[in-house]
């Protein structure tokens, strides 16, 4: 009768789910699956068992798929792209997001431009890529670095321009130049803003890459679960997913304890410009 | 002031003929050739002619066909979903890590199982633009519901609201800016995966019309439809941010 | 001659009527007087402080500080803000220096006038903190702390105490005329609290309108330390609360 939602007065420590369910819920849907798999009730093809994916894991990081190629070697060359590409991104968007942000002649003369290619679904340039620059790795590491550009431009121009004024205004009451509050209060002040997009732009790049890799590429984790699905290896495919997720997750834990190290004055929600 | 707002809107007009301008000035002067690097006019005007309009009207409403409906089924799960999830801490609990396991795992990666259970045809794509779709939507919608300030609900409790009508009348209202978000990047999104899903697996569609041209070597074509999917995307989203500041802005800071 | 002497000054903010702020207000300003601008909200007190500070140029009129213009903020006119404005990438130590390193002035002497001003503001043991580990009342010690740092010959302060709660506040008026007597400066001080006026100022200057003008100028002759409960102050009290209706 009386509702009970996660902001619901009064409702006491006595209503709230106990901390295993989660896990719990988890371990009863594997279990369960595991059951309907052995009882036949399930296509091996369509929802192969959890312990046959356990299995082919194993045979993925042992043997590999195609054969030689490890799950650790189709791991490494996606992170590597990723890497290349993000890395690209972020040195052209800072410096260009610095100076776009401060200069609002800049703004309102980039603003087309910046609205327009952010609006450009990055994998419809991938044709493009290859008709430029072949199949090669540049034109996947440019992907990325196109895909994570635009959201950390977006960022970091937004984390400049929307500085606090009562800051400016302060640090002009304490003899501060033009160039002082650049250096010393909008910078600074940018950068949670700063952060978030870069954070962002990890997701972004990390689901690029997987689109890129399934056209044209053999190794790497976009190309695993495609080809796999080639050679009726669905099982492969299911792990491949799960490792992508995993890496996923992995990059964006390592990039929160990265600003939380970098950035120890902040807390809080920040709105993330995508 | 107004005579500020219009060298704004000058400037802004200013920045992108520039560049269009410079486009054309470099991509004739013959430094690359122009088969690899075609100037916008010869791309834009060859692909017109290269492409019926019906032709063009099909790809087009190919994709936006597949968005529709993935979209309209993602949206509309997410906002259900969330919503419940939000306001039922029991309800959170037993669905929410299943929905947290799957979140990771990008949209796009899904497309090599969409295949194997619902083959080549309109479903594989339409289930994984569904899945681009519902996250986000999901999140937000979640997170509205989460965050819906205490005081409002306690305020609605007191004038005698309970159980559906406080959720209906005052905590869905409440939750509608975050929503609203969510939507939007939802859009977007599903503009994305669209594309990435015709480029891999698709006979029709921009992504498709894009991927066949590069087969035959038409970058005219390609650079077309690249501006296509911006422009189309452009259009939809102002159109989407349209709506919502009609609803919302009236009471809420956009 | 005046510390500060505000002649003719008024503001336009937008055109017609209603975006007059502040109109024909003159007003001297005597070295090392505490003087406090109160009236309702929206009655200009907060941009005549910021015209005084040099953060607005006034429509018509000049302030002049020692007998020169004022012409932009800074250079020795310090400020406090409502919202202490401390930068929250900064250490309380960091808040505090930060003027002194925009005057460049060496790190060794930044360092030894900030732990000074740590002290005389007592909060010591929170060199370290981050504005956000602070409370209400000890972040806007370190902001004053933070203008002080200066050693500016005027110290402008609006509504620093207006976001905490009553007792806290009670405590940083006592700590502000604690500062006050020890590093003698010439205060303006804009509140819309008339107790605070009250216990506080050498002089209480009423605005009141649309466009804001002065009201009313009412020296307090009330010897320091000031009794709260003292009924010369109620009697002020009622002629200020009669001109501020």
């Amino acid at each position: 009768m009386a509702r009970s939602g996660p902001t619901s007065p009064d409702r006491g420590a006595a209503r709230r789910p106990p901390g295993w369910l989660g896990p719990g819920v988890l371990a009863a849907a594997v279990v369960a699956w595991e059951g309907a798999a052995r009882a036949g009730w399930l296509v091996p093809f369509y929802f192969p068992a959890p312990s046959r994916l356990a299995d082919t894991l194993r045979e993925l990081l042992v043997v590999g798929f195609p054969q030689g190629v490890g799950m650790g070697t189709h791991i490494g060359v996606t992170l590597g792209r990723i890497a290349q590409g993000y890395a690209l991104a972020i040195a052209l968007a800072i410096p260009a997001g610095l100076l776009i942000g401060w200069v609002p002649a800049l703004d309102r003369l980039a603003l087309p431009v910046v609205t327009f290619c952010r609006s450009v679904a990055t994998l419809s340039l991938l044709p493009l890529a290859i008709a430029w620059f072949g199949v090669g790795e540049l034109s996947k590491v440019l992907l990325i670095a196109y895909a994570c550009f635009w959201v950390v431009l977006a960022n970091v121009v937004a984390g400049v321009k929307y500085v606090d004024p009562l800051l400016v205004r302060a640090a002009r009451s304490l003899d501060t130049g033009p160039a002082g509050i650049f250096l010393r209060v909008a910078l600074p002040a940018a950068l949670p803003r700063a952060f978030a997009g870069m954070r962002v732009a990890l997701g972004v790049g990390f689901m690029t890459i997987v689109g890129v890799e399934m056209v044209g590429t053999i190794q790497g984790l976009g190309a695993l679960i495609l080809e796999a699905r080639t050679f009726f290896r669905s099982d492969v495919t299911l792990v491949g997913m799960a490792v992508i997720g995993l890496c996923g997750l992995a990059l964006s834990t390592l990039l929160e304890r990265l600003e939380r190290l970098l950035l120890p004055w902040h807390r809080g929600l920040e709105s993330v410009r995508r | 002031m107004s005579g500020r707002r219009r060298g704004d809107v000058w400037l802004s007009v200013a920045g992108a003929a520039g560049v269009i301008l410079a486009w054309e000035a470099v991509a004739r002067s013959g430094a690359v050739s122009p088969a690899v690097f075609p100037p916008p006019s010869v791309a834009l005007g060859g692909s017109l002619h290269r492409l019926s309009p019906g032709e063009l009207g099909q790809h087009v409403g190919a994709s936006l066909l597949r968005i529709g409906w993935g979209f309209g089924i993602g949206a509309g799960l997410g906002v259900v979903l969330g919503i419940a999830l939000g306001w039922y801490r029991w309800l959170a609990a037993l669905v929410g890590p299943l929905v947290e396991l799957v979140r990771p795992i990008p949209p796009l990666a899904w497309i090599p199982m969409a295949i194997v259970w619902f083959g080549l045809g309109e479903p594989s794509k339409v289930f994984v633009i569904f899945l681009g779709a519902f996250f986000p939507v999901f999140t937000n919608a979640y997170k509205g519901m989460t965050s819906i300030d205490p005081v409002l609900l306690r305020a609605a409790q007191t004038m005698g609201l309970a159980g559906p009508r406080l959720l209906f009348q005052v905590a869905i209202p409440a939750a509608m800016p975050d929503l609203a978000t969510g939507i939007r990047v939802g859009w977007g999104l599903s503009f994305a995966v669209v594309i990435a899903a015709e480029l891999i697996a698709a006979d029709r569609g921009m992504g498709f019309m894009i991927m066949r041209a590069r087969e035959f070597g038409d970058v005219g074509v390609i650079v077309f439809g690249i501006l296509l999917i911006g422009t189309t995307n452009l259009v939809t989203d102002y159109a989407i941010g349209g709506v919502i500041r009609r609803r919302l802005g009236r009471w809420h800071p956009i | 001659m005046a510390r500060i002497e505000v002649q003719g000054v008024a503001k336009q903010y937008a055109e017609g009527e209603g975006g007059l702020a502040l109109d024909g207000i003159d007003l001297a300003i005597q070295d090392n007087e505490f003087v406090t601008l109160v009236g309702r909200s929206g009655c200009g007190k907060t941009t005549l402080l910021n015209v005084i500070a040099g953060l607005v140029a006034p429509s018509a009129g000049e302030v002049r500080v020692d007998g020169r213009p004022v012409t932009g903020p800074g250079g020795g006119k310090g400020m406090v803000f409502q919202q202490h404005a401390l930068f929250p990438w900064l250490t309380a130590l960091g808040n505090i220096e930060f003027g002194c390193k925009s005057r460049g002035v060496p790190a060794g002497e930044r360092r030894a006038i900030a732990a000074q001003l740590i002290e005389l503001v007592g909060l010591r043991g929170s060199e370290a903190k981050y504005p956000i580990e602070l409370s209400g009342g000890m972040q806007q010690r370190v902001a004053i702390a933070r203008a002080l740092a200066l050693d500016p010959e005027i110290l402008l302060m609006d509504e620093p105490f207006g976001a905490l709660d009553e007792l806290t506040r009670i405590e940083m008026q006592d700590e502000l005329l604690r500062v006050w007597s020890s590093r003698k400066k010439t205060v303006v001080f804009v509140t819309h609290s008339i107790w605070e006026a009250l216990v506080l100022s050498d002089r209480v200057v009423v605005l009141g309108g649309r466009p804001g003008r002065i009201r009313l100028d009412l020296p307090i002759d009330v010897a320091r330390p000031r009794e709260r409960t003292d009924p010369r102050l109620t009697g002020l009290y009622g002629e200020i609360w009669a001109y501020l209706s």
